[in-house]
């Protein structure tokens, strides 16, 4: 049927996928009817749930091979070119959808009772932030064309940054924000540059055609386009170099943390590298740099994740590792592994977060590390999907989703570039060990307990929260099993990979849980971590001298807990020459505000001085004020002839008189 | 003859609005209102009556045939759009003031006039009709900050009028020397633009016309009467000098340059991409440090002006078209922003960011309506602003990548001030003025009409990009002709 | 008439007008003053009366008839004047009436 000159067909129902969740953006934000409390948790449930069941329905068609392909929307005419806005569903926009569609559903139905006792103004603007964070990702997943694309992606990074600062009072939420909206922003401007690029090769927008220009691109196009391209996903998937936002970000609730930066956000880089995967595998050298970037973000990633002291800064640091693991699968050509390995990821990642969030909800401590401590008897179930989560995490053998798709990536890596496989195997030696450590903290008694054991405490376990824990937690485990055909769907052939990889695959985590146990049982190392802990708390904004000498150990403990101080680094690199620079322009201190705008006047000043400078006073100046100054003596003198007395005027007419019958007389002379 | 009345309506409706006002007060502004408004139905007239072919509509009107001088009106698309713009702030600024009590009949004729005077600039192709109008603008522009400023507004108001009288000597010089160099005198740019004139000449003359038109836009170096200006408007006043009279300056760089000067321009563009580049990174840079919100509103005009003057400058298709959407994009989202701002100050009369905030919890109207022209400032992808900027990068990536690059920092940029405006307002809690009292009806549906604009011309930009094609075309043909 | 004759009264004539000059500008009081000016006022008619005897015309006669009334209302006049001053300030010294208030 047509509407608006739209030939509708049901392909178009795709639109409410995304639609779903704006509707809800909407009806919340808006607020037109006043809803009440119970009202808004329902239409967040609806929201949120909603979009996964058309969601289902496509997907299904879609592994069953009946994708729907380009759905065009509208078509606009720029002077010549046509630029034809559409939605797309392929396998791997399928796929993604669909985890991002999951993990939605199972975040927001945790929020709503995670989010219980918030006021109704705030409660109805997180939903509606999330259902348009919602929205903007699946039109990002699902966007047929750079357009859409693009407002999906910028859409995500808008929701970001006010659902970061979603606690308006505190500034540190506010800066957490503004620093990564600022990051992620970059990283807009490489990929904006990338797609207007290509659209001038394609003279379209529609990703079909775009790709395919792309890599027909002549003249070093399509190097350049290639790197912005990556450039756009290092920033926003948090990689290194632009990695600093996301462990600041994490002072945003934990349903935002759970649903933007484990799963779904920081992985839209990878989904972006994973879309426009032909021309980034037609240009080799920047494959490699993605591959190298990745492989040293992951090992960076979990070698900080395992000295933090914050549970939540931990799973951050985790993100940006296994984003990195992604990023090298893809660098390497084997993008359907990172596919694989984001669903797993998403999973498990979310599972951390959640679980995580109820453990420390209502602690004292915040989300120190320490505040899991006693969670074994507090909240058991909580407590063993956290260690599910935990397990996929440190990829387990064979138990946990999380192996199949590391094994999977790791044969990838090892059969293009072994030494990257290298740093890839240490990387998870590292994960497993933080993965651990984490799980063998929250297993520890609560020191603030009666007799080392914590009270059962199952009040804020309710079934919006168990349901998506314990969902997620079987998915994490038995994901696994998604694996290959994963990658089977998206067209990967999947080699054997030797036995080799897949045993020392199996062992790295069982070493990484080893290091664990090492970490919190051998004392040396143990006192280390304690005192590193100690030193950072006393000199958290202000470093200082130490009274005594640390140790090697304890300045290593040290310096990954703070990232390596690249957060700092930057700070001083881009931030402070740039206030600097905005002060000065602004006149701060001393200087002149606005320096230009202040040019013309300026110049206008001097040229009128220039000129006047050569007429200043001078002798006919002088001469001819002078002359007035005489007049005015003159003056003075002659008023003494006006005395008002009669005699005198009488003396001058008279003589006055004499002087013109002279004058008549002398004129008669001839 | 609707473009006549295009002009004369809203001129008259400010003498009536003047007249009605002695008898009854507050009879003014409905005098206002339905003159306005009746110049919305001439546009849509003249909509009606469209001809086919480069222009809509034009009117030749002899007025001194000694002197050369006619009354040359013509309308394309351009200047449909600009009208209707500035018809439809004419009609915001006066219900926004609807309860104005201080000299409200001289406020509205004031605004009427405003009106007139750029629905002037925008049709007239006779030259000296053209300067006449340009001064014209001043006079009602000054009345404005000078009498319902607010602070140093005579100072702020002189240094306007300074400044861009000044200007407007460039442009008075170089048409009466167009005017005496043909063999008879003759103002008609049309005629100019056919008999064409030397080139080095025509160097000259568009450093004169361009020096008027930058004043207005306004570009880096020139740009020292805006902040003044708009810090000391009133709320309408803002409106109008955002909305409005930036918009002359890039109408005048848009149209004229090209039609009558076609090899200076080819010889003059790149100097006004590098102004351009720097006044793009300039304004945002001193709007980052700002404290008094108008003022930073202002510096992002700056920024996002000089934007439009690196498209124009361009000469390709996409950069022209996108400078286009920014100037209409520009206008809803600034004069959004000043609005909002100014109903802040007539609450708390405070504008400095430093004591603000705190308006999520007190008032969650303001801030979600902050929060969607914050995006529009941004160039969020769905809002205008968007569509014109990403128009821009893309011409000037077939131009020269440096000038891309550059637009694309400036983008970054935006996000620190953009951030800064809106979290000190909207976030954390107030320091010392307190907004209690959110938007009331009369104010939201401007906010609303607003809204509406740059979304749907975000979204469903097609009606903008036909009515600019035929200007940009011939912009585009008569700079490549130009090339050797 | 004869020349010297002619001659003779018109030296007289002067003569009276030089003494009556004489006397306004050299005395202060005004009731002097005002006698000199008669004085001077005889001179002029002296010399109008004999330029008409010269030329056998009796315009001189007629100008010396117009001579003594204006004497005589100017003496009027000024005799008024004086006796109005001499209440309000010294009669005898024109000097000190020197400005237009009192």
């Amino acid at each position: 049927m047509e509407v608006f000159g739209l030939v509708l067909t049901y392909n178009h129902l795709l639109l409410t996928i995304p639609s779903i969740a704006l509707a809800g953006f909407v009806m919340l934000g808006l607020d037109p009817f006043r809803l009440r409390d119970f009202e808004v948790r329902a239409l967040a449930l609806i929201g949120g749930v909603g979009p996964l069941i058309p969601m289902l329905v496509f997907a299904n068609a879609c592994f069953h091979g009946q994708c729907t392909g380009m759905v065009p929307i509208f078509t606009l005419k720029v002077g010549e070119s046509t630029v034809a806005l559409a939605l797309q569903m392929d396998p791997l926009a399928a796929l993604v959808g669909l985890t991002v569609c999951v993990i939605g559903a199972a975040v927001i139905l945790f929020s709503v009772a995670y989010m219980q006792g918030t006021a109704l103004p705030d409660l109805r603007r997180f939903f509606a932030l999330m259902h348009l964070f919602l929205a903007g990702m699946l039109t990002m997943v699902l966007a047929g064309d750079s357009i859409v694309l693009f407002l999906g992606w910028e859409l995500m990074g808008l929701c970001s940054y006010l659902l970061i600062a979603y606690n308006t009072t505190s500034a540190e939420a506010i800066r957490a924000g503004r620093k990564a909206f600022i990051m992620t922003r970059v990283a807009d401007a490489f990929l904006l540059a990338a797609l207007l690029l290509l659209f001038l090769e394609a003279n379209s927008v529609r990703l079909d055609h775009l790709i395919p220009a792309g890599v027909a691109a002549q003249d070093g196009m399509r190097p350049i386009i290639a790197a912005l391209l990556l450039g756009g996903a290092i920033g926003k998937s948090a990689q290194v170099p632009m990695h600093t936002w996301l462990p600041s970000a994490m002072a945003g609730p934990t349903p935002v943390s759970a649903l933007l930066h484990s799963a779904t956000m920081v992985a839209a880089g990878a989904v972006l590298l994973m879309r426009f995967s032909p021309i980034i595998q037609a240009e080799p050298v920047v494959m490699a740099i993605g591959a190298g970037l990745g492989a040293l973000t992951a090992i960076f990633g979990a070698a900080a994740a395992l000295f933090q002291q914050d549970i939540k800064r931990l799973l951050a640091y985790s993100s940006i590792s296994q984003i990195g693991y992604m990023m090298l699968a893809i660098g390497v050509g084997a993008p359907e592994a990172a596919a694989a390995h984001f669903v797993v990821h998403a999973i498990f990642k979310s599972l951390l977060f959640l679980s995580a969030g109820h453990i420390t909800h209502h602690s004292p401590r915040g989300t120190d590390i320490m505040a899991m401590r006693g969670a074994s008897q507090r909240n058991p179930l909580a407590f063993l999907a956290f260690s599910a989560g935990a397990a996929s995490l440190a990829g387990l053998p064979v138990i946990t989703g999380g192996w199949w798709s590391k094994e999977a990536m790791l044969g990838a890596v090892w059969g293009v570039e072994p030494a990257l496989w290298t740093v890839a195997v240490l990387a998870a030696v590292l994960t497993a060990a933080y993965a651990t450590r984490a799980v063998l903290i929250a297993a520890m008694p609560d020191p603030g307990s009666h007799d080392g054991h914590a009270d059962h405490d199952d009040s804020h376990d309710t079934g919006y929260t168990l349901v998506p824990l314990a969902f997620l937690g079987f998915g994490a485990l038995l994901a696994g099993g998604l694996v290959e055909p994963i990658m089977h769907l998206l067209g990967a052939h999947v080699p054997h990979a030797p036995l080799f990889t897949i045993l020392v695959a199996s062992i790295a985590p069982l070493v990484g849980v080893a290091i664990a146990f090492a970490l919190a049982y051998v004392p040396a190392l143990a006192n280390g971590l304690q005192r590193a802990r100690d030193i950072a708390r006393r000199t958290r904004r202000r470093p200082r001298r130490q009274d005594k000498p640390a140790g090697f150990w304890v300045r290593i403990a040290l310096a990954f807990s703070r990232g390596l101080r690249i957060d700092t680094l930057y700070q001083i690199v881009f931030v402070w020459p740039f206030v600097k620079l905005v002060r000065w322009l602004n006149g701060y201190g001393r200087g002149v505000a606005d320096p230009a705008g202040n040019l013309p006047a300026m110049a206008a000043l001097r040229l009128q001085r220039a000129i006047t400078a050569p007429f200043a006073p001078d002798w006919i100046d002088r001469t001819w004020t002078a002359f007035g100054g005489r007049i005015l003596a003159l003056w003075a003198a002659l008023r003494r002839l006006q005395t008002g007395r009669a005699r005198d005027h009488g003396l001058y007419m008279a003589a006055g008189t004499a002087g013109l019958l002279l004058l008549a007389w002398g004129l008669t002379w001839h | 003859m609707a473009l006549i009345a295009l002009i004369l309506l809203p001129f008259l409706g400010g003498i009536f609005a003047l007249i009605a006002g002695k008898a009854e007060p507050t009879a003014a502004r409905i005098v206002a209102v339905v003159f306005l408004f009746c110049g919305v139905l001439a546009l849509a007239w003249t909509y009606q009556h469209a001809e086919a072919g480069r222009w809509m509509m034009m009117t030749r009107e002899p007025w001194a045939p000694a002197m050369g001088m006619s009354i040359i009106l013509a309308i394309d698309g351009l200047s449909f759009i600009m009208v209707a713009l500035s018809l439809a702030l004419g009609l915001l600024t006066v219900v926004l003031s609807w309860n104005a009590t201080d000299r409200a009949p001289l406020l509205h004729a004031t605004l009427c006039w405003t009106v007139a005077a750029s629905n002037g600039v925008f049709l007239a192709f006779d030259l000296v009709l053209l300067a006449f109008f340009w001064e014209l603008m001043l006079v009602p522009s000054f009345l404005l900050i000078a009498i319902w400023g607010h602070g140093d507004r005579e100072a702020a108001a002189i240094k306007f009028l300074i400044y861009n009288a000044i200007a407007g000597l460039g442009l008075l010089a170089a048409v009466f020397w167009i005017g005496a160099s043909g063999p008879t005198v003759s103002f008609d740019a049309f005629e100019v633009a056919e008999r064409g004139l030397p080139p080095t000449a025509q160097i000259w003359l568009l450093l004169g016309f361009a020096l008027a038109f930058m004043v207005k836009l306004p570009v880096p170096p020139f740009h020292a009467w805006l902040p003044d200006a708009h810090t000391q408007a009133p709320t309408v006043g803002s409106i109008l000098l955002a909305g409005l009279l930036l918009k002359t300056g890039a109408y005048g760089l848009f149209r004229f340059p090209t039609l009558l000067f076609p090899q200076g321009m080819e010889v003059l563009a790149p100097y006004g991409l590098i102004l351009g580049a720097f006044g793009t990174i300039y304004g945002a840079l001193v709007a980052c440090g700002q404290t008094d919100a108008k003022r930073l509103v202002a510096y992002t005009s700056v920024a996002h002006m000089s934007v439009v003057l690196m498209g124009i400058c361009g000469g390709v298709h996409f950069s022209l078209m996108g400078a286009g959407i920014i100037m209409v994009a520009h206008a809803f989202s600034a004069s959004a922003l000043f609005l909002l701002i100014g109903a802040v100050y007539d609450r708390v009369h405070t504008r400095d960011l430093r004591e603000l905030g705190g308006l999520q919890r007190s008032a969650p109207r303001f801030a979600a309506a902050f929060a969607l022209f914050f995006s529009a400032t941004l160039a969020m992808p769905g809002t205008a602003n968007f569509l014109g900027e990403a128009l821009v990068i893309t011409g000037m990536f077939q131009v020269n990548w440096l000038y891309a690059s550059i637009t694309l920092v400036s983008l970054v940029v935006s996000v620190v001030y953009g951030t800064r405006l809106f979290q000190r307002i909207v976030f954390g809690t107030p320091r010392k003025a307190q907004v209690t009292v959110d938007l009331s009806f009369r104010e939201l549906g401007p906010v609303v009409v607003l809204a509406i604009g740059t979304l749907l011309f975000g979204v469903l930009p097609q009606f903008l990009m036909t009515g600019l094609d035929p200007a940009v075309n011939s912009a585009v043909e008569a700079l490549r002709a130009a090339t050797p | 008439m004869t020349e010297d004759s002619f001659t003779a009264l018109m030296l007289l004539s002067t003569a009276l007008f030089v003494v009556g000059l004489f006397g306004v500008l050299a005395r202060r009081s005004i009731l002097i003053q005002l006698l000199s000016l008669e004085v001077a006022l005889a001179g002029p008619s002296l010399a109008f009366i004999t330029a008409g005897a010269r030329h056998a015309d009796a315009g001189g006669q007629a100008m010396f008839v117009m001579i003594l009334i204006l004497a005589a209302a100017e003496v009027a006049l000024g005799l008024a004047l004086y006796l109005r001053l001499r209440r309000t300030a010294d009669g005898t010294d024109s000097d000190s009436l020197s400005s237009l208030r009192h």
